[in-house]
């Protein structure tokens, strides 16, 4: 066929020939710019800077980037106060067959303050917070604590990959200690050794014992660029990163910002902002035929009904989101006051988003998947720094008034990334829909069982998804 | 993305609207049992028992223990009241607090005007009930029930109170003298809270109505504004032939129709063809700021506490100083918009520190705060425009008093769409959302000017037999 059309053109006089040639020069050019102006597209988040300290950035003064050791600790005082404070809570009975339908059931809560009372430990979960060395440094004005657990032996002949992990709202870096060992030490685990990490995980600052930040807009996008600060502080130009709830916007951003640094991106939870059409298609579609609109069976199950399952539920479970996002000071005020009502407020989560169905019990299942020690270590950890405050801002500086036009939104990620899909999450993503983001998806697993807390609540499933990545990144 | 929302809403409500008639038909009165357990064979108590409000040492005492303890947290530099109460400010109202207010006073204020309680349905309803001090001859003074709302309090209404029943004191014409009922909604203040499941606004309507038949009143007037416009709505829908008259501060329409949408698409450009007056313009456009951003700005409260009411409520009847940021950031932001702007949100521009802590108070000795956040999960927690209720109509004579600060505006023509028989709608001079309590006079006025107007219409009605 070529021959021919060779051969007609061939065949024509000259002006002819002009008038054939030179719109399909032009034409061929035209779409030789477009695609490499479409391979510039490309682009990444601008990293910005930013100071977060009280007053005004010191004008000439460089930074003091020494990183220093730290340990938690705790006094007398600070427990005697504490359960002064329990002993004076005030319950309300909840309302009869109301289960947890209404939010923390106030009998069960008194059994938890009762054991928070007389058995929970401080001094003792102290020593297992210190058992993994912490330090703290300061990044654009404010401290910032992190946790650093090095391999004690790496086999020969591989090196120790460094790996940061982040976690959310209202967890924080404790929601990792039972998934270190797995990552830094598979061998002591029973698993294979032939991929090792050493782990560092930060607190976002405003939680836990990292700084609050004096300024206002300390987004998602300001705690991606504090941990690159960390990370390169560190010494390290490459590694991987993890994260769920705020830490899987934190290191998605990471990866937007600079895409060359992070060599893997690891998700158990998944933020879309932006659905579009397509996606609205395939909700219309998928109940009935799911793989015309590139939804699988599985993402079927956890998907439809959408409205029940996703809508109806999405509003009964953001109650929290919505205040938060608008009035965090108000909102944070008593919790930071009183302890019963801070651990209600978040152990409410820790049930409902490890399993929907626990709002149907009178405990809410909290113990059925977590120990009452690791819980209200959780709570500690927001009462002792008085961070639920500080916490609750940071839904406030990233919900904005049009989540299309967030810079992120815009900009697509490139790097490598495995995104595991756990069935009590609180919204599924399909693989479909996230590859409008995610361009680079190497794994996606649709976890046997787990909830939103995954490293707290499936510390296993979680390192073989994560260790299954690293190795497809590495070609092992 | 606003307008997408917007747009898609709008689409599906004009198919939703194709399939949907207003039913014509009065709400039926569900006879319920709130109280604890099961409900016993006898008979309930109907008796009326005086009540007085009390406080002990202890109680104070304890009070200033947990004041003196309190954490703050400083706020973020220049955030005024945008991300809530300021707590800076917010040290300075618990320092008055601990140390100037003076809550056995306050006490006295309270217990000036009579109050009772009575056994209705299995819960102890308290209310407040002042008759006139003097009646010139031959007049007799007309009933009128008030409801409150949250985060408010029957104390809202003490300073309009004397203004209804004994106006010629207090420079007001003296043509309607009324006999005020202010009862408080079950699981608020003095009033008991259900221990059952399911009560709502049409629940509180019943229990009104069984109260002010007990009191004696066969044909009475109801007042309300935040909860008590939707029970005094429902007490008008159950029971028409007892409500004279309704006056509602605040109207919210939940029945969107095609015609409302539509009216604010075009309102603004065509205001006489959707009947809006030019105050209806000023207050409601640009509409996307005043309507849809400002219900997300300020109703994160609503959404929580229709959905988890007893976590929200949990550290807020744990900490007297949690408590009183959570109800007073209403007062400043529901009273003036732009009090967010202000580092003490404006707050004692338009009230006294003792006024606004006596209501955080009665919250406080009550202990009510989880059961009065229950009442939001029992109205909307399945869905704003889902009660039966919502879709009938109001056919008892109706006056609305619209308030400049309101956090919505609902022009006439929209509220007509339920309340069919609208005799009076007046555009406030000045004004928010807690209109008892912070322009009583206007109020009041506007109340005796809406009973001048149905009294005249039963006199028509009645020469016209």
């Amino acid at each position: 066929m070529w021959q021919q059309i060779l051969q007609s053109v061939r065949s024509l006089e000259y002006p002819r020939r002009n008038a054939v040639l030179a719109p399909a020069a032009l034409g061929a050019g035209g779409l030789l710019v477009c695609w490499l102006l479409s391979r510039r597209k490309i682009k990444t988040l601008a990293m910005g800077d930013g100071w977060w300290g009280s007053g005004e950035r010191p004008p000439r003064e460089k930074e003091d980037e020494t990183i220093q050791c730290f340990q938690i600790e705790t006094s007398d005082r600070e427990i005697q106060e504490l359960h002064q404070r329990l002993d004076q809570a005030r319950y309300i009975p909840p309302l009869e067959g109301a289960a947890f339908q209404y939010g923390f059931n106030s009998t069960y809560l008194q059994r938890v303050v009762a054991y928070w009372r007389n058995q929970f430990d401080w001094r003792k979960q102290l020593e297992i917070l210190n058992q993994y060395p912490h330090f703290k440094t300061t990044i654009e004005g404010i401290e910032v604590h992190f946790v650093h657990v090095k391999p004690s032996r790496v086999p020969k002949g591989q090196a120790a990959r460094p790996l940061l992990m982040v976690h959310g709202w209202p967890g924080s870096f404790y929601e990792f200690y039972k998934i270190i060992p797995l990552l830094t030490d598979p061998a002591g685990q029973g698993l294979n050794e032939d991929v090792v990490f050493e782990v560092i995980c930060p607190s976002i600052p405003g939680y836990g014992f990292s700084e609050a930040p004096h300024q206002q807009g300390f987004d998602t996008l300001a705690a991606a660029r504090i941990f690159h600060k960390l990370m390169q502080r560190l010494g390290f130009q490459e590694f991987y990163v993890q994260g769920g709830d705020w830490g899987s916007r934190i290191t998605t951003n990471m990866a937007q910002m600079l895409p060359k640094s992070v060599k893997g991106l690891h998700l158990n939870f998944i933020f879309i902002t932006s659905g579009g059409l397509g996606m609205l298609v395939s909700l219309l579609l998928g109940a009935y035929v799911p793989w015309l609109v590139g939804l699988t069976r599985e993402d079927s199950r956890r998907l439809f009904p959408y409205f029940e399952k996703n809508v109806y539920d999405l509003l009964r479970e953001t109650g929290y989101l919505h205040i938060q996002a608008t009035k965090p000071d108000t909102a944070g005020c008593a919790l930071n006051d009183s302890p019963v009502g801070l651990a209600a407020y978040i152990l409410e989560k820790f049930s409902t988003w490890t399993d929907k169905s626990f709002r149907n019990m009178d405990n809410g299942g909290l113990e059925r998947k977590f120990s009452l020690d690791d819980l209200l270590t959780h709570v500690m950890i927001y009462w002792v720094t008085s961070s639920i405050v500080s916490s609750m801002r940071f839904y406030k500086e990233n919900v904005s008034k049009n989540p299309n036009a967030a810079p992120d939104a815009r900009v697509g990620v490139y790097v490598p990334t495995g995104l595991a899909a756990f069935p009590q999450e609180l919204a599924h993503t399909p693989r479909s829909w996230a590859k409008k983001k995610f361009k680079n998806i190497v794994t996606y697993s649709y976890m046997p069982r787990g909830g939103h807390f995954a490293a707290f609540e499936e510390p296993e499933l979680l390192a073989q998804d994560i260790r299954q990545l690293v190795k497809k990144v590495e070609h092992l | 993305m606003f307008l997408e929302i917007f747009l898609t809403l709008a689409l599906g409500t004009i198919v939703y609207l194709f399939f949907s008639r207003k039913k014509e038909e009065t709400l039926p009165i569900e006879e319920g049992w709130w109280g604890k357990g099961q409900k016993p064979d006898s008979e309930e108590d109907a008796t009326v028992r005086p009540f007085k409000v009390e406080t002990t040492e202890a109680e104070l005492n304890d009070l200033f223990r947990r004041l003196d303890q309190t954490r703050f947290t400083e706020p973020l530099e220049d955030s005024y009241f945008h991300y809530g109460f300021n707590s800076v400010y917010l040290r300075e109202v618990v320092s008055y607090w601990r140390n100037q207010f003076n809550w056995k006073k306050q006490v006295e204020v309270l217990n000036k005007f009579p109050q009772f309680k009575t056994k209705i349905e299995g819960l102890d309803v308290h209310f407040v009930h002042v008759k006139p001090p003097s009646l010139p001859e031959g007049r007799s003074a007309k009933p009128l029930l008030m409801v409150h709302g949250w985060p408010g309090s029957v104390y809202e209404f003490y300073k309009i109170i004397p203004l209804l029943t004994d106006p010629a004191s207090h420079g007001l014409s003296d043509e309607h003298i009324f006999e005020v009922i202010c009862p408080s909604i079950p699981g608020y203040g003095f009033s008991e809270a259900s221990h059952k499941k399911g009560f709502n606004s049409v629940s509180a309507a019943g229990i009104f109505y069984k109260l002010m038949l007990r009191l004696g009143f066969n044909e009475f007037y109801a007042q309300g504004g935040d909860w008590g416009w939707l029970i005094c709505t429902n007490l008008a829908q159950i029971a028409p032939n007892h409500v004279k008259g309704l006056h509602l501060n605040m109207v919210s329409v939940t029945n969107m129709r095609f015609t409302q949408l539509l009216s604010i698409l075009l309102g603004r450009y065509f205001p006489g063809l959707f009947g809006f007056q030019d105050e209806d313009v000023r207050r409601m456009f640009p509409f996307l700021k005043k309507g849809p951003y400002m219900i997300l700005m300020e109703s994160g409260y609503a959404h929580i506490q229709a959905t988890k009411p007893d976590t929200a409520g949990c550290g807020l009847n744990d900490s007297p100083v949690g408590l009183a940021a959570y109800i007073l950031e209403k007062f400043s932001t529901w009273t003036e918009p732009e009090f967010r702007k202000l580092e003490d949100g404006g707050l004692e521009r338009k009230y006294s520190l003792d006024d606004l802590l006596t209501n955080v108070m009665l919250y406080w000795v009550s202990g009510c705060m989880v059961s009065a956040m229950r009442f939001y999960k029992e109205n909307i927690g399945k869905g704003i425009g889902t009660q039966k209720h919502e879709k009938l109509s109001v056919r008892v004579p109706t006056g609305i008093a619209s308030f400049p600060n309101e956090l919505l505006h609902t022009p006439r023509s929209w509220a007509q769409q339920k309340y069919v028989n609208i005799i009076s709608f007046n555009f406030m001079p000045r004004g928010g959302h807690f209109a008892a309590f912070e322009e009583p006079e206007l109020l009041a006025i506007d109340i005796q000017q809406f009973v001048g107007k149905v009294e005249k219409k039963e006199v028509w009605k009645e020469k016209g037999k």
